[in-house]
């Protein structure tokens, strides 16, 4: 184990002194971080921030808005007529993005009229809709009823009609948690690929400078791989720890500074659930999908359970597909012989990302079950698995997974270390199915 | 200190070692012959645990070899590479510490090392940066580096300038005097002759000669002798008459000559001087011995000559 360790310990140092490596362990989650900046500000694009006068005659709302008011939008109150023309063409409105004009009537026929100069985005809609309903509410409340605003609130939440799929009751294949899920699964695979290919290029690299014989004289082959397989793989999960990290200091600072008003997930959740029967559809459905993602950001993901999984999954996961990399690497007479053949190993992978996919648009079906078994599935499908939920008394399926999995990876690596220990000193040889046959029969 | 005992090892339907058994004694240098493709490979090979043979079996210092006995031996394959982007100090930690040095032992040998071939400005240098000569120097300091008991040397000059061939020599001689055993692998026979006590030289396959260098010269001698001389060639030639022939002659100046001269029927070296006394005035007198490239071809062909029979 000792000298497995060193050799992990040297393809460690080498993978963090290789220029790749850094430079993908920062690229790598500013692309992810871009991502999803771009997936925020696609809902907020335009003007981030509004000068918004109300005009208020009658003064109904009192020159108030929101208590906790949204930085985005900076109100002003004029207790007077203005005249859409005069708001449009006069000189001491250009400073103005907006105008709102609550007429005396509004409290009747609950009907307010927006002036803009620019159209406002639908998250902007969304938060200037909010905040006056919110202000007009409390108005109404303290004239119409004796109760106090939060009593009103209480009584005033709409009736949830939840509409059910009668094959999908738990509307699993809707839940954007499922997706949370695939992605982790899909990460697994990436670095699965990446790392993967770096085995094979490690180990064809050994072979082909026959630095390999050197080493062979102080440690068994099998040592030399599962010490490979392992530095290659603690890489991989200090880049992932990068990553996870850059990726979280982004998220932080995004919601902290980028975004702050629409990532306040306390105001958020109760907005759009108060908006649901109130606005038109496709406001409605706007600020409800743009919503969704990033209450699923910040609110809805357990990264927790999550990471502990996908830790899991991804270091027996990574041993298991190692093991074929490391093996195809020992095998090959040459480079480009060992590239050539990943390709099916390549297969593989995109097999398991689109069973992560099947699984997660048919949870039920049986082939999501056999996939959720499969050790060269089983890591994304679990992934997705588990972001839906395992039902009571089921979570052994999860067990169950892991431990095939474990299996799977130690049966593999057994194979792929006969391999490795006849293959590594073959040069210049074209693989054949029959010869890896007699590699694999010989001891 | 090695026994190889009845060594066979094949390669599908290609035997690469036939019976083999080689004594390889405590504190010399044996030299290990044969063309190429003979089995020398796979027999240092098998010495290193690297492959299994198929029968017979390895001793060292009476124990049956187990991969214990690996931290003993030093090898040096032909074919031998380096990480091109470690330095030399961090490689030869890595080798020195997976044949079970701690780190510190390591530093110290290796201080020691290049100190001793006098490029200690190295250590900090990457492989890449270093030239083939170069980096053959630090695979050699990194295979000496755990102080092996037992030091097999695949082509050990190849690559190197004749001043550090000569370096190397040096060392593997001073290696012997320090009670070290040191298999040599090499095509070299000049330096065979040079530094080897003995030579096993094996043939498609088989051990087809084992011995002391001095005794294999010495069992394949023909009965040649050389003699330098200054005076006529033809004076020379006309002394020879019918007792002697001339085989060979080379000549070193206008009146100065080496021949080779072998004898006919019972003459003898003495009749020979006899002949040639006033006739000439001879410098020096000698016998022949076969060298060991001759020896090698020798037995390398008649082989090929029988197996073709």
């Amino acid at each position: 184990m000792r000298n497995s360790w060193l050799i992990a310990m040297r393809e460690l140092k080498e993978r963090i002194g290789a220029r790749s490596f850094n430079v993908m362990s920062i690229l790598g989650p500013l692309i992810i971080l871009g991502v999803i900046y771009m997936l925020f500000a696609l809902g907020g694009e335009g003007k981030q921030h509004w000068n918004v006068l109300i005009t208020d005659p009658a003064n109904i709302m009192d020159n108030k808005i929101l208590v906790t008011q949204d930085k985005s939008v900076n109100y002003s109150f004029a207790n007077d007529y203005i005249e859409m023309e005069d708001f449009r063409d006069s000189k001491q409105y250009q400073q103005f993005d907006a105008m709102i004009e609550i007429n005396e009537k509004v409290l009747a026929n609950k009907t307010a009229f927006v002036f803009f100069r620019e159209k406002p985005s639908v998250r902007m809609q969304t938060n200037l809709q909010f905040h006056i309903e919110r202000r007009l509410e409390e108005v109404m409340v303290g004239r119409f009823t004796n109760l106090s605003v939060r009593e009103f609130r209480k009584i005033k939440q709409p009736l949830n009609v939840a509409f059910r799929n009668a094959y999908d009751p738990f509307d699993k294949s809707a839940d954007l948690r499922a997706w949370v899920g695939f992605f982790y699964g899909a990460l697994i695979f990436v670095f699965i690929f990446l790392f993967g290919m770096t085995i094979l290029r490690s180990v064809t690299r050994e072979k082909s400078n026959r630095i390999v014989e050197v080493m062979l004289a102080s440690v068994h082959p099998n040592q030399l791989m599962l010490g490979k397989i392992m530095g290659i793989g603690i890489a991989a999960f200090i880049q992932f720890t990068i990553w996870a990290l850059i990726v979280g200091a982004g998220l932080f600072f995004m919601r902290e500074t980028l975004f702050p008003d629409m990532l306040d997930a306390s105001n958020l959740v109760q907005m759009t659930q108060e908006m649901k029967d109130q606005t038109a559809m496709d406001q409605f459905l706007g600020g409800i999908e743009y919503n969704q993602f990033v209450d699923l950001i910040y609110e809805r993901i357990q990264f927790g359970t999550m990471t502990a999984y996908f830790l899991l999954f991804f270091i027996v996961g990574y041993l298991f597909y190692g093991a074929f990399f490391a093996a195809i690497g020992a095998t090959s007479g040459s480079e480009s012989d060992g590239q050539q053949f990943v390709l099916p190993i390549i297969f593989l992978l995109c097999f398991a990302l689109y069973a992560g996919y099947f699984s997660l648009q048919n949870p039920e079906s049986t082939m999501a079950t056999v996939f959720h078994y499969l050790p060269f599935t089983s890591p994304v499908v679990v992934m997705v698995k588990l972001a839906q939920g395992y039902e009571p008394g089921q979570v052994y399926q999860l067990y169950l997974s892991l431990i095939v999995l474990i299996l799977s990876a130690i049966f593999i690596l057994l194979i792929a270390g006969r391999l490795y220990k006849n293959g590594i000193l073959q040069f210049g040889h074209r693989i054949k199915i029959g010869l890896l046959l007699r590699w694999l029969k010989k001891s | 200190m090695l026994e190889i005992q009845h060594i066979s090892k094949s390669f599908y339907r290609k035997v690469a070692l036939d019976d083999v058994s080689i004594h390889v004694q405590k504190g010399e240098i044996l030299g290990l012959l044969g063309p190429n493709g003979a089995g020398k490979t796979t027999l240092i090979r098998i010495i290193n645990r690297i492959i299994e043979p198929d029968k017979g079996h390895i001793r060292m210092n009476g124990d049956l070899m187990t991969q214990q006995h690996l931290s003993q031996i030093g090898y040096l394959p032909e074919e031998r590479g380096l990480y091109r982007t470690m330095t030399v100090e961090d490689h030869a930690l890595f080798l020195g510490q997976l044949r079970g040095l701690s780190k510190r032992d390591v530093k110290t040998q290796l201080e020691y090392w290049l100190e001793k071939f006098e490029i200690t400005d190295w250590r900090k240098k990457r492989i890449e940066e270093l030239s083939k000569g170069m980096a053959q120097k630090v695979q050699f300091i990194c295979t000496v580096l755990h102080e092996p008991k037992l030091l097999i040397l695949d082509e050990p000059l190849s690559g190197f300038d004749p001043v550090n061939v000569e370096l190397i020599k040096q060392e593997l001689i001073e290696m012997r005097a320090k009670g070290k055993t040191i298999i040599l692998s090499t095509h070299n026979m000049k330096s065979v002759e040079e530094i080897c006590d003995r030579a096993v030289l094996i043939h498609q396959s088989k051990k087809i000669m084992e011995g002391r260098i001095s005794e294999i010269q010495e069992e394949r001698k023909t009965g040649e002798y050389a003699i330098k001389f200054r005076g006529s060639m033809i004076a020379f030639v006309n002394a020879l008459w019918t007792s002697f022939e001339l085989i060979d002659k080379e000549i070193l100046g206008d009146d100065k000559f080496i021949a080779r001269v072998k004898m006919r029927g019972d003459n003898t070296f003495e009749d020979l001087l006899r002949a040639l006394l006033g006739q000439i005035k001879i410098e020096a007198a000698w016998e022949v011995l076969p060298s060991m490239q001759d020896v090698f071809i020798d037995l390398v062909q008649v082989k090929k000559e029988v197996s073709n029979a």
